[in-house]
C-alpha cells in the first residue's frame, strides 16, 4: 500500500495519470461544460443546469449526463467503417490528453525533462485534427463528411499562426524548453513582453477547439453536429470531451509561455509541486473560462470569415509576434 | 476599420459579461410559482350546460377544428331527433377566443387556467359530457406563491408576488 502511494506520487506516474494528465482532465470536463451551459444561462437570463443537485445549482449536471452516456446504447450505422468509427472516438480523445506528459507542473516535478518540450506538446496536439478528418469519413454521412472537410479548413488555417506565436515566445526565451521558458519569466510575463502573440495565440486556441465563435466543423444549426452525426453514447461523450481536453491543454501551455506558469511562487515553495500545480492550474482554469464565456455572446463566424481571420489578420500579427520577440532579444540582448 | 472591429468585439463582451455578472433572470420557476393571469386572459374554455342553445356557431368559426358538436346520446333518445352539443379538442386548440365571442348566450367562458398538460392524446379531447364538468384543477405537490408579472422598463420582467 506504501509503495502504491509513494508509485502514484512519483512524477512519471502522477503527470500522465493525476495533474495535469487524465483524472484532472476529466474533472475538469465535468465542472466546464456546466459552468459553459451556467454562464450561458445567466448571460441570456435563465437559470440554465438547476434540478442536479439544486441547492449547488446543479454542479453535477454532467455527472448524471455521463451516466446517461455511459447507460445509452452506442450505435452503430451498418455502413460506417467499422473499425474507424469505433476507434477515432478514442484516439481523438487519446491524442488531446496525450501532450500532458510533457508538460511540467513545478520547477522539479515533471515526467520527463526535454530540451524540445514544447514542440513536444504542439506537435502532439497536431494529431487530434487528423481523426476528426477520419471520423467525419469513417461515418459515411454527408454531414459527417461536410464537418471533417471543414475541420481540415480550419486546420490549414489557424495552425501555423499558431505555432509562430507559439515559437516567437521561444525565440524570446532563448529555449524550447518549458520548465526553461517558465522560470525565465519571474519578473515580467511573457503576455507584458510579447501582448500580440498573446492575443494571436489565444484566439487561434479557441479557434483549433472550436469554440464560439469559430464551432464551425460541428456547427449544429447547419450540418448536424459535423462528423459527429453518427455517434451516440459514449462514443459520442468522448469526442465531445475530446475539444475540452484539448483546451485544457493548449490552456496550460498558453499558461506557462504567457502567464508565468507557476510563478510567482515564493522560493522556498518552490520545490514542493503543490502550490505551483494549483497556481498553474487556476491560470489554465481561467483560460478556459474565458473560452467558455464566449459561446455566450457571439454567434458563429462563417467558415470563409473564419478562415479569412486565420490567414489575413492573425498569420501576420503572428509573423509580427515573432518580429516583436526578435528585436526584443536583440535591444535587452536575451531574457 | 480592424481598430472599429475590435472595438466591436470588445464592446460585445463587456455587454455578455454585464449581464453574466448582473444577476437577473426571466425565468418563472413554474411548479414552484405560478403566475396569476390577468383579466381577460384566454386559457382552457368553460362550458355552461344549461345556457347552451346547441346553435353549433362556435364550432362554425373555430378556425382550427378544435370545437366540435358532439350528438349527445341521452338528450337524442329522450328527444327522438339527434342533440349536438359542443366538444373541444385541445391538441387543436389556438386559444384564439373566436367561439367565445360568437356564442350568442354567453355559455362558453375562458378560464385563467392555462396547464393544458395531460399523459394521453385521449385525455386532452373534451367531449360535452367532459366539457361540463369544467376545467381540470392543476395539481401541485406543495402549494406554489403566486406571482403577477409586471414589466419593468429596466429589468424586462419582474415576478411580484400576489396574496
Amino acid at each position: 500500500m506504501q509503495d502504491l502511494l509513494s508509485l502514484i506520487f512519483e512524477p512519471y506516474v502522477f503527470v500522465p495519470l493525476i495533474f495535469p494528465g487524465i483524472t484532472v482532465a476529466f474533472l475538469l470536463l465535468l465542472v466546464i461544460i456546466w459552468l459553459e451551459r451556467k454562464m450561458a444561462a445567466k448571460v441570456q437570463l435563465r437559470y440554465g443546469p438547476l434540478y442536479v443537485l439544486k441547492p449547488l445549482g446543479g454542479a453535477i449536471q454532467m455527472v448524471a449526463d455521463l451516466l446517461r452516456y455511459l447507460f445509452q446504447e452506442p450505435i452503430i450505422p451498418k455502413t460506417v467503417d467499422k473499425l474507424a468509427f469505433i476507434l477515432t472516438p478514442a484516439l481523438l480523445f487519446g491524442m488531446a490528453y496525450l501532450p500532458t506528459v510533457a508538460i511540467p507542473v513545478s520547477p522539479t516535478f515533471y515526467a520527463f525533462r526535454s530540451d524540445l518540450s514544447l514542440l513536444i506538446v504542439l506537435a502532439l496536439s497536431t494529431l487530434a485534427p487528423i481523426f476528426t478528418v477520419v471520423m467525419g469519413w469513417a461515418s459515411n454521412n454527408k454531414f459527417s463528411l461536410i464537418g471533417g472537410v471543414r475541420e481540415g479548413y480550419i486546420v490549414v488555417s489557424y495552425e501555423i499562426p499558431m505555432f509562430l506565436s507559439a515559437l516567437s515566445m521561444a525565440v524570446l526565451y532563448g529555449s524550447l524548453d518549458l520548465v526553461d521558458i517558465a522560470e525565465a519569466q519571474k519578473g515580467l510575463w511573457g503576455i507584458f513582453l510579447n501582448p500580440v502573440a498573446a492575443i494571436t495565440m489565444l484566439v487561434l486556441m479557441y479557434m483549433s477547439t472550436s469554440k464560439f465563435p469559430f464551432e464551425i466543423p460541428e456547427a449544429e444549426s447547419e450540418i448536424v453536429a459535423g462528423a459527429y452525426t453518427e455517434y451516440s453514447g459514449i462514443l459520442y461523450g468522448l469526442v465531445m470531451g475530446a475539444s475540452y481536453v484539448k483546451l485544457y491543454v493548449l490552456s496550460l501551455v498558453f499558461s506557462i509561455l504567457f502567464l508565468g506558469g507557476w510563478n510567482p511562487v515564493p522560493g522556498f515553495m518552490a520545490n514542493d509541486p503543490l502550490l505551483p500545480g494549483v497556481l498553474l492550474f487556476i491560470k489554465a482554469f481561467i483560460i478556459i473560462v474565458i473560452g467558455a464565456f464566449l459561446r455566450a455572446v457571439y454567434p458563429r463566424f462563417r467558415i470563409d470569415q473564419a478562415m479569412d481571420l486565420g490567414w489575413k489578420t492573425l498569420l501576420p500579427l503572428s509573423i509580427i509576434s515573432i518580429f516583436i520577440s526578435l528585436a526584443e532579444v536583440m535591444i535587452m540582448g536575451g531574457a | 476599420m480592424a481598430v472599429e472591429r475590435t472595438i466591436r468585439h470588445i464592446k460585445a463582451l463587456a455587454t455578455g459579461a454585464k449581464y453574466m455578472l448582473g444577476g437577473h433572470r426571466l425565468t418563472l420557476m413554474y411548479p414552484d410559482d405560478v403566475q396569476e393571469f390577468p383579466d381577460g386572459y384566454r386559457g382552457m374554455i368553460e362550458y355552461d350546460w344549461n345556457t347552451c342553445i346547441k346553435c353549433g356557431l362556435c364550432a362554425m368559426v373555430c378556425p382550427a377544428d378544435a370545437m366540435k358538436m358532439y350528438v349527445s346520446k341521452e338528450e337524442s333518445e329522450e328527444g327522438k331527433r339527434p342533440v349536438r352539443r359542443p366538444g373541444i379538442n385541445y391538441t387543436r386548440c389556438i386559444f384564439c377566443g373566436f367561439c367565445v365571442d360568437i356564442c350568442p348566450t354567453n355559455s362558453l367562458k375562458f378560464t385563467k387556467v392555462h396547464d393544458v398538460a395531460f399523459y394521453t392524446f385521449e385525455e386532452q379531447i373534451f367531449p360535452p359530457e367532459k366539457f361540463r364538468e369544467g376545467v381540470p384543477k392543476p395539481q401541485y405537490d406543495k402549494k406554489p406563491r403566486r406571482v403577477r408579472a409586471i414589466l419593468d422598463e429596466r429589468r424586462g420582467i419582474r415576478y411580484e408576488p400576489v396574496e
